[in-house]
């Protein structure tokens, strides 16, 4: 569902404009056009109206929180960038850039790999098949505070379930909640949980779409199930992949319950990222400068993210 | 007419498992004994996979600590909506969420409108503002949004969540309906409009009368993100009896942390809708011709 969404944003951002599928007879519309630029006012009206107060707003008094010392309360004195400067120069700020960055790594290709290596499996003939399908998106359907509420039973304490299971078979009892690195670990291993499933219908909808007569053809030329996997499957679903990696990467960077339901961000601070860093700042040291500064630092590093990411997609479809 | 095709659950991508009767024929002993093997092993991922979600369902009837009843007991439940606010939660929660997917749509639909039909340079730059809104952190808007409604009562206040979940919803539903409503031929509404329909009256009796199924997945994407959200939520609910259930689950989580079995009971009232909405309108959740788009073009 959402896949669909981003595909079309995404294919109408690509080509620049809204489409508009079957173009209308120039004649016609032009007789129409007063009357339908008028009506075309009001039906997007409610939606810009929205626009502005939800993002517009926002956005633009985020900058000036940015740039000033206030508080929740009142906007505060200028500073310049004095709140990026004390930002940039915070080692908690580049400590939860850089768990941001592995999180992000390890969420967008860990879900990618397991989302693929099932979509492929699925797309073999399989008995129950399809309710196969519908059960392995569960994870992504299931309330986030529900499944980190779920994994905290199995893993919070070291008499819970998994750790049991782990000193049963004589590894000791890993701490997945209280050691750092452990901790860390635990969080992107539940993030792939949680997003395989949107990797596995984006995937499985590009290879339905698929001619299977393209294998035949290639297997009858004597090429190996790999070459067929690198040569035909990664190409004819690489603009999906692209995709999919764009939103995820999206999806990784601005998570916040993910990593807060399961961790509170800790073992001092392990599992902090940048948007719980943010809040944090503002919300419990109340410092709304910087933490609208860190906000905006991850908006500008999206933002080249998408550009490069974006620049992908347009030349995997020019084929 | 290519808006049945949307509606038609068996050609929607993301479910359709390729099966030509030429795979079948050519199934050979092997072949069988290959597709047995998958189905051992996509059976045993599956159900690792599900753990976490078939735990919180078996803990949830689970007879509690202090509980006399043994088997499967509705004990949890009970105590969680008599000993808590649960059914005031679930009632925030589903008021909201609706709220929520009713306006969005309302929104979203006559904008996707315009984006689908229009030409003009405007329309165009404003999809594109809507992709790059949509891919902004939602942090860095909820501050600002928590001073302005402060000072307007909204705050602690579920029609101010509301707004914010309308807001953050908008622009994707409008991508979503725009998409679907690509997929409508323009031919319908140039014969209402040789009949006198005016274009507001096209689009309400023609396009938006073949849009169910653009409808429905819009509305179950705005359902999901109103019903799981915990930023906005966190942020700006501050009473007991004001919370949505992300809320009322992860308070009575940390103050309960031993009580699983009610944790858990109080963790199932909250997955039931968005499962429900999923079982039922399942084929909506992957339309929206995903195949058409990605390769298509």
């Amino acid at each position: 569902m959402s896949s669909t969404t981003a595909t079309s944003g995404l294919s109408r951002a690509r080509r620049g404009l809204a489409p508009g599928g079957s173009g209308a007879s120039p004649g016609r519309k032009s007789k129409l056009s007063a009357q339908t630029t008028r009506t075309f006012f009001w039906l997007l009206l409610p939606s810009v109206v929205l626009l502005v107060l939800i993002h517009g707003y926002p956005l633009i008094h985020a900058a000036v929180q940015a740039t000033h010392d206030g508080d929740l309360l009142q906007t505060g004195n200028f500073v310049g960038g004095e709140n990026f400067a004390s930002v940039l120069s915070s080692p908690a700020f580049w400590k939860a850039a850089q768990f941001t960055l592995w999180f992000t790594i390890v969420g967008v290709f860990g879900s990618w790999l397991v989302g693929l290596g099932l979509a492929l499996l699925l797309r073999t003939k399989i008995p129950a098949g399809n309710t196969f399908k519908v059960l392995l998106l569960l994870p992504w359907v299931v309330p986030i505070v529900v499944s980190s509420t779920a994994w905290n039973w199995l893993v919070a304490t070291p008499d819970s379930l998994i750790p049991s299971i782990f000193r049963g078979l004589g590894f000791g009892t890993p701490l997945f909640l209280a050691d750092p690195t452990l901790a860390s670990i635990t969080v992107m291993v539940f993030k792939v949980w949680v997003s395989f499933p949107f990797m596995m219908m984006m995937i499985s909808a590009a290879l339905a779409s698929v001619d299977t007569t393209v294998y035949e053809a290639a297997s009858m030329d004597g090429a190996s199930k790999w070459q067929q996997f690198t040569q035909i499957t990664l190409p004819l679903i690489a603009r999906s992949t692209y995709i999919s990696w764009i939103l995820m990467t999206i999806f990784c960077v601005n998570d916040f319950p993910t990593i807060y339901l399961l961790t509170g961000g800790g073992p001092v601070s392990a599992t902090t990222s940048l948007v719980v860093l943010a809040y944090r700042t503002v919300f419990q040291d109340f410092a709304t400068g910087p933490g609208v500064a860190i906000a905006f630092l991850m908006t500008m590093t999206l933002v080249v993210i998408s550009v490069i990411l974006y620049r992908q997609i347009r030349k995997s479809s020019v084929e | 007419m290519s808006a049945v095709l949307h509606a038609h659950p068996e050609s929607g991508p993301a479910l359709g498992i390729a099966d030509t009767g030429k795979t079948r024929r050519v199934l050979s002993e092997a072949g069988m004994r290959g597709r047995w093997w998958r189905f051992v092993l996509i059976l045993a991922i599956t159900v690792i996979v599900l753990v976490p979600i078939m735990v919180t369902v078996v803990l949830a009837f689970t007879p509690g600590v202090n509980s006399t009843a043994t088997g499967l007991t509705f004990e949890n439940l009970a105590n969680v909506f008599n000993g808590t606010l649960a059914a005031t939660w679930l009632q925030n929660s589903l008021v909201t969420t609706l709220s929520t997917v009713v306006v969005s749509v309302a929104v979203a639909a006559p904008a996707g409108y315009v984006l689908s039909r229009g030409r003009s340079k405007a329309v165009s730059g404003y999809s594109l503002l809507l992709f790059v809104m949509q891919s902004l952190p939602i942090i860095t808007s909820v501050v600002p949004l928590f001073i302005l409604f402060a000072g307007m009562g909204l705050v602690d206040n579920l029609l101010g969540i509301t707004i914010i979940y309308v807001g953050s919803t908008m622009t994707v539903a409008t991508w979503m309906m725009a998409a679907y409503f690509d997929s409508i031929p323009i031919s319908l509404e140039e014969a209402s409009w040789i009949d006198g329909c005016s274009v507001f009256g096209s689009f309400t009796k023609v396009v938006l009368r073949n849009s169910l199924p653009g409808i429905l997945s819009t509305a179950i994407f705005a359902f999901l993100l109103a019903w799981n959200d915990y930023l906005v939520a966190i942020v700006f609910l501050r009473s007991n009896e004001i919370f949505t259930l992300p809320m009322g689950v992860q308070s009575f989580f940390q103050q309960n942390a031993t009580d699983w079995t009610s944790v858990m009971a109080l963790a199932v009232v909250m997955m039931l809708p968005p499962i429900i909405v999923f079982a039922t309108l399942n084929k909506y959740f992957s339309v929206g011709g995903i195949g058409g788009s990605l390769a298509g073009r």
